[in-house]
């Protein structure tokens, strides 16, 4: 007996879908208003000139988004945007992945206590966290360059020179990526059958040898997956670090298209460009996602 | 050999926990050193003081955006459930309901819409309606992330025993009574550790906050903090002790609740 219900079509059927939609409706309510509603004004928006405040908006067109390839504010946000992308990947998948498999390979109470430390960083508020850091990073006392300059290495301005600002602020974000995705490899690693590995153990294989040979084989969906998803959530991280510690600075070096977009919405009053900045970024990761489904089901046919 | 690899696997996990860990801990101790030697690189803060402490509480009066933030939070995660476990209880008891797959596609892509491209009509709603600078402004159009929501929820109603529930649909229950006296019943842990998440992360929410209260004293920890924090050099040792204020509650619920945050992904989608 399954949970579902066992009629079949007709009368009794069509009564179990409207209770269905009677479940539905306060979810949908609130997506249609809160989520799908706002992506079509966002949608509408990008298509007017209008300040969010004036009565008047006039039809602009495509001209919002011939401004934005036009402006190199943009070219150099949607580069940068690459940027962090391609250094965090790293983060979410090699790194969490290695860590989870070091917890998973020893069960027992250490592993237990790394697991809940390694956590942490998803928890510790994200503001505390960057404050944290920027004490650390101050260029004159802080403690990483009070360090450099006892061991005789020059001082570095972390956050203040536009050569080190966008991967310090990659290095601030990193920790609570490496956390999550740790955590969700340690998941993904309760379905690997141990007995694979006791059975290598058995011929004398050598550790790193099961590991690349028996268990990574079996995470490499997961790693797919999560390097996926942690390009999803990792904007708003992104955001909060650049907030606090640079707002886009030092001469733009840490801006990426999602502060532009708040940049354009809430520092200069534009929301047709800020919602044409927020259709393109919708669209690129629309792109990016098929992407990924159509690597994936080549990968699961490949198989 | 097995030595070797002993040594190495907890070389690796130390340097991992002191990488992520150290800034915040560092913050911590230095959030207890008194303004005279706050940049010493003494890790121990000898001989400790509380002044920042006293100054976080009284000057920066970080007491009322903590009572926010816990408003905001505490809110945010009961409209979220509310909203969310009946369409989660739905979309597993209905799974022959004509749409469904419709309902579960929108809630999925829900999630895969980033926030930024949805703010502007979010904002601008709020002030129609008329919440800005109100807690229900801060609240409510946060309901666009119940479909995380909805989809934890879906995967542990999907794993209770379908027998408890086969055996009250043939008593004659509605689906409403199931709902009510067995799902939730069983439920519970997973609803607790559900709540837990979306608590924590309502608690770090710093974007929405920042739009809906411009006044500073209504606004939430997270943003409430940044406001602290100017141009110039700021006051470290009271900024860092309301840092480690803002962080307390959220990392107090999780070391209580660690194990059971560990379970809820466990029984996440991800297997």
């Amino acid at each position: 007996m399954t949970l579902a219900t066992q009629t079949k079509a007709g009368p009794a059927r069509k009564t179990g879908s409207a209770l269905a939609w009677l479940y539905f409706t306060p979810a949908i309510v609130s997506l249609l208003i809160w989520v799908y509603g706002p992506l079509l004004f966002t949608a509408v928006l990008s298509f007017l000139d209008w300040n969010l405040v004036s009565p008047d908006a006039a039809w602009q067109g495509l001209r919002n988004y011939g401004t934005l390839v036009t402006q190199p504010e943009f070219g150099n946000a949607a580069w940068n945007t690459v940027l962090y992308g391609l250094c965090v990947l790293p983060f979410a998948t090699v790194v969490p992945c290695a860590l989870a498999i070091a917890m998973w390979k020893r069960p027992g109470r250490a592993s237990e206590i790394y697991r809940m430390l390694l956590f942490l960083p998803v928890v510790v508020a994200p503001v505390a966290n960057a404050l944290a850091w920027q004490f650390i990073l101050d260029p004159l006392h802080g403690a990483v360059n009070q360090t450099l300059r006892a061991v005789g290495l020059p001082a570095v301005n972390w956050l203040g020179d536009p050569h080190t600002a966008l991967l310090t602020i990659v290095a601030v974000t990193v920790p609570k990526v490496v956390a999550l995705n740790t955590l969700l490899f340690g998941a993904a690693l309760a379905n690997v059958d141990r007995r694979t590995v006791e059975a290598a153990r058995m011929d004398d294989a050598r550790e790193g040898e099961i590991t690349r040979a028996v268990v990574i084989p079996q995470l490499r969906r997961t790693m797919i997956l999560l390097g996926m998803l942690s390009l999803v959530v990792v904007w708003p991280w992104l955001f909060t670090n650049i907030s606090v510690l640079t707002r886009g600075g030092p001469s733009n070096a840490t801006d990426n298209v999602y502060f532009r977009l708040y940049t354009y919405a809430f520092t200069f009053f534009d929301a047709g460009t800020a919602s044409a900045a927020a259709i393109v970024i919708a669209v690129a990761f629309g792109l990016l996602l098929a992407g990924y489904a159509f690597l994936s089901r080549r990968f699961r046919a490949s198989r | 050999m097995r030595v070797g690899n002993a040594v190495g696997r907890h070389a690796l996990l130390i340097a991992a926990v002191v990488l992520m860990l150290l800034p915040v801990v560092w913050g911590l101790s230095t959030s207890f050193k008194p303004l005279s030697t706050i940049y010493d690189m003494s890790p121990i803060p000898w001989p400790g003081s509380l002044e920042n402490y006293q100054a976080a509480l009284g000057r920066y009066a970080i007491g009322r955006l903590l009572l926010n933030t816990l408003v905001m939070a505490a809110g945010v995660t009961v409209a979220n459930i509310l909203v969310a476990l009946p369409a989660a209880y739905a979309l597993v008891r209905f799974e022959k309901a004509r749409g469904r797959g419709l309902m579960l596609g929108a809630v999925g892509a829900a999630l895969l819409i980033p926030p930024q491209a949805l703010i502007i009509p979010q904002f601008l709603l709020t002030t129609q309606f008329g919440w800005q600078g109100n807690p229900i402004g801060l609240i409510i159009p946060q309901l666009g992330t119940s479909a995380l929501a909805v989809l934890l929820l879906r995967d542990h109603i999907r794993a209770l025993p379908p027998s408890l529930i086969g055996a009250a649909i043939l008593e004659g229950a509605t689906p409403l009574e199931i709902l009510w006296h067995v799902v939730l019943g069983l439920l519970r842990p997973a609803l607790g550790a559900v709540s837990i998440l979306l608590f924590i992360n309502t608690w770090n929410e710093y974007l929405w906050p920042l739009l809906v209260m411009p006044n500073p004293e209504d606004t939430t920890i997270q943003p409430g903090l940044a406001l602290f924090t100017g141009p110039e050099n700021p006051q470290y040792g009271p900024l860092l002790a309301a840092a480690m204020l803002a962080s307390l509650p959220v990392v107090t619920i999780y070391v209580l609740a660690s194990r059971r945050i560990a379970d809820a992904f466990l029984h996440s989608g991800l297997r």
